[in-house]
């Protein structure tokens, strides 16, 4: 794959168009949903392959950093003391300095991300409704403690210092397993990454609908969007909802229809290649010393980290 | 429905991830036996098309978040095990490249969303709808077969998550994992997917299998009898 950013990903994006569509048929949330979708693909594509640059922790054998990954990934899992995990978070950080990744824009992604999966989901748990425990924040009081169907509901609602402790250390968990993944991510070819799957014996037919469900899924979001669009310019004044569910059917249709044909011709281009329905993927290169130095300062800082 | 890193202690995640290892190898295995070599790469398109289904989701507190998969549609067009291989492609794309879903949960997640879901939705398809079968009772059935399956898979992650203060508490009482229990878990998964992210698989399953029963009924893989996909 290399550094070939297909040419679409590098154009204005599209939304440019919209004002002049501005006053079209309103189909507001398919807009925001498959722009914001076709978006985020488009940035972690662009991201993914420009972050394939010469470095020190790019030239890991992809097979090392697999192994790291999930011993890094199991360690966050059964650390459950957030001092110990901000610890992780600054190894993590400092591999980031190394690895001169641009670090602002990736770690947004992770907060972002962190935010929504690891922060806004388990906020309730800092109520003492579900973390009973000293409240240090009080929300609401009511006459006398009440009993709701299975729930009971007690005279002072509020956050609880224990609360607060299982938020931060789930949010820090879902951090520290994001930063330290999109490092990976980041500093890795993806079919470099996924051919090293082998070493965990998943068969080569899976990693081969790996590879080329990656690619397709930057296709496929290109084909939404501009199947999107060309429907969008031809529509004017209210639609009614049926021929708007008419209409959108037909296009999912007709994105399956085109994906039909064009791996119709993936498979004859792969036929002509040689394939005949048996998939073999080639093994990386060989591990080298700097690899096992790698690997053994890593799992020592994270024994270290369990240990202390 | 994704499930992050930190929500699911070792006693669960492990367990899980070895049911989804047994289970994607047999996928594979019957997915060789049923789909013609000329339509493995076809997978990679029905990956990337769960993949985009599921990008739109949203959080639910005392769950995890909420979406449509896509995962009945694929079982009723190329069957339940092809259906498991594409719908665990996109769960670990996801994992890996876009931190969506953990990567200790992804035994979990592909667990529920393409072990459990697409034989759910196939079974339910196959029960309802009758060969030959007329469009609006195609239809139908598609729509509950995307909708049930949805619900129920919902549920059991509501399950996997609400166990966890049972499962993995400290000494002094406090979660180490998700820290809600089944008596929240479930209803908040539950409501949300009745209400809207079931209706919405329910709504794409019966449109996209419509389609194809109207214009290309020798596809759909619930209504043949034997034969390789594709042949």
């Amino acid at each position: 794959m290399g550094n070939n950013i297909p040419s679409y990903l590098l154009q204005t994006s599209i939304d440019q168009y919209k004002s002049a569509n501005a006053k079209r048929a309103k189909l507001s949330f398919i807009d925001k949903t498959i722009l914001n979708s076709a978006t985020a693909v488009k940035s972690i594509y662009l991201q993914a392959e420009s972050s394939v640059k010469v470095n020190f922790i790019q030239k890991v054998n992809p097979y090392v950093k697999l192994i790291l990954l999930i011993y890094i990934i199991l360690m966050i899992s059964i650390v459950s003391n957030p001092g110990k995990q901000i610890l992780v978070t600054v190894f993590i950080f400092l591999l980031y300095i190394i690895a001169k990744l641009k670090i602002v824009q990736v770690y947004r992604k992770v907060f972002l991300l962190s935010f929504v999966f690891g922060f806004l989901i388990v906020l309730p748990a800092s109520l003492n409704v579900i973390t009973p425990g000293k409240i240090i924040f009080n929300l609401v009081t009511f006459n006398k403690p009440s009993h709701l169907w299975i729930y009971d509901i007690p005279q002072n609602i509020g956050c609880t210092s224990e609360g607060f402790q299982v938020v931060a250390l789930i949010f820090l968990r879902v951090f520290n397993s994001v930063s330290f993944a999109m490092l990976i991510v980041f500093t890795t070819s993806f079919p470099a990454f996924i051919k090293s799957f082998k070493i965990l014996g998943v068969p080569d037919t899976f990693l081969m609908i790996i590879a080329l469900a990656y690619k397709y899924i930057f296709i496929l979001s290109r084909t939404i969007e501009e199947t999107y669009f060309a429907l969008k310019s031809r529509l004017s004044g209210n639609i009614k909802t049926n021929k708007i569910r008419k209409l959108i059917s037909g296009r999912i249709f007709f994105i399956f229809r085109r994906s039909m044909i064009i791996y119709e011709n993936t498979y004859y281009a792969m036929v002509s290649r040689g394939y005949g329905g048996e998939v073999r993927l080639y093994s990386q290169k060989h591990f080298a010393i700097k690899d096992f130095i790698v690997l053994g300062i890593i799992v020592a800082l994270g024994i270290v980290i369990i240990l202390i | 429905m994704h499930i992050p890193d930190g929500y699911l202690s070792p006693q669960t995640y492990i367990p899980l991830m070895g049911v989804f290892v047994v289970s994607a190898a047999l996928a594979v295995k019957n997915v060789k036996k049923e789909v013609s070599a000329r339509n493995i790469p076809y997978l990679g398109m029905a990956a990337a098309f769960s993949f985009i289904i599921m990008m739109f989701n949203l959080p639910i507190p005392g769950g995890t978040t909420g979406h449509a998969v896509g995962s009945a549609v694929i079982a009723i067009l190329f069957g339940p095990w092809a259906a498991t291989v594409a719908v665990s492609v996109a769960i670990i794309i996801q994992a890996l490249i876009f931190g969506d879903g953990g990567i200790t949960a992804i035994g979990a997640n592909c667990f529920n969303m393409a072990v459990f879901m697409p034989f759910a939705a196939y079974y339910i398809f196959k029960l309802l709808s009758s060969n030959p079968a007329g469009s609006a009772r195609v239809f139908f059935a598609a729509f509950i077969s995307g909708y049930l399956s949805l619900v129920m898979a919902a549920v059991l992650t509501a399950a996997e998550l609400g166990i966890q203060p049972m499962i993995a508490s400290s000494s002094d009482g406090k979660a180490l994992y998700c820290p809600y229990n089944l008596s929240i878990s479930i209803p908040a998964m539950a409501i949300g997917h009745l209400l809207l992210f079931g209706i919405v698989e329910g709504i794409i399953t019966a449109l996209i299998v419509s389609y194809f029963f109207k214009n290309e009924p020798g596809v759909i893989y619930a209504f043949r009898k034997g034969g390789k996909n594709g042949d």
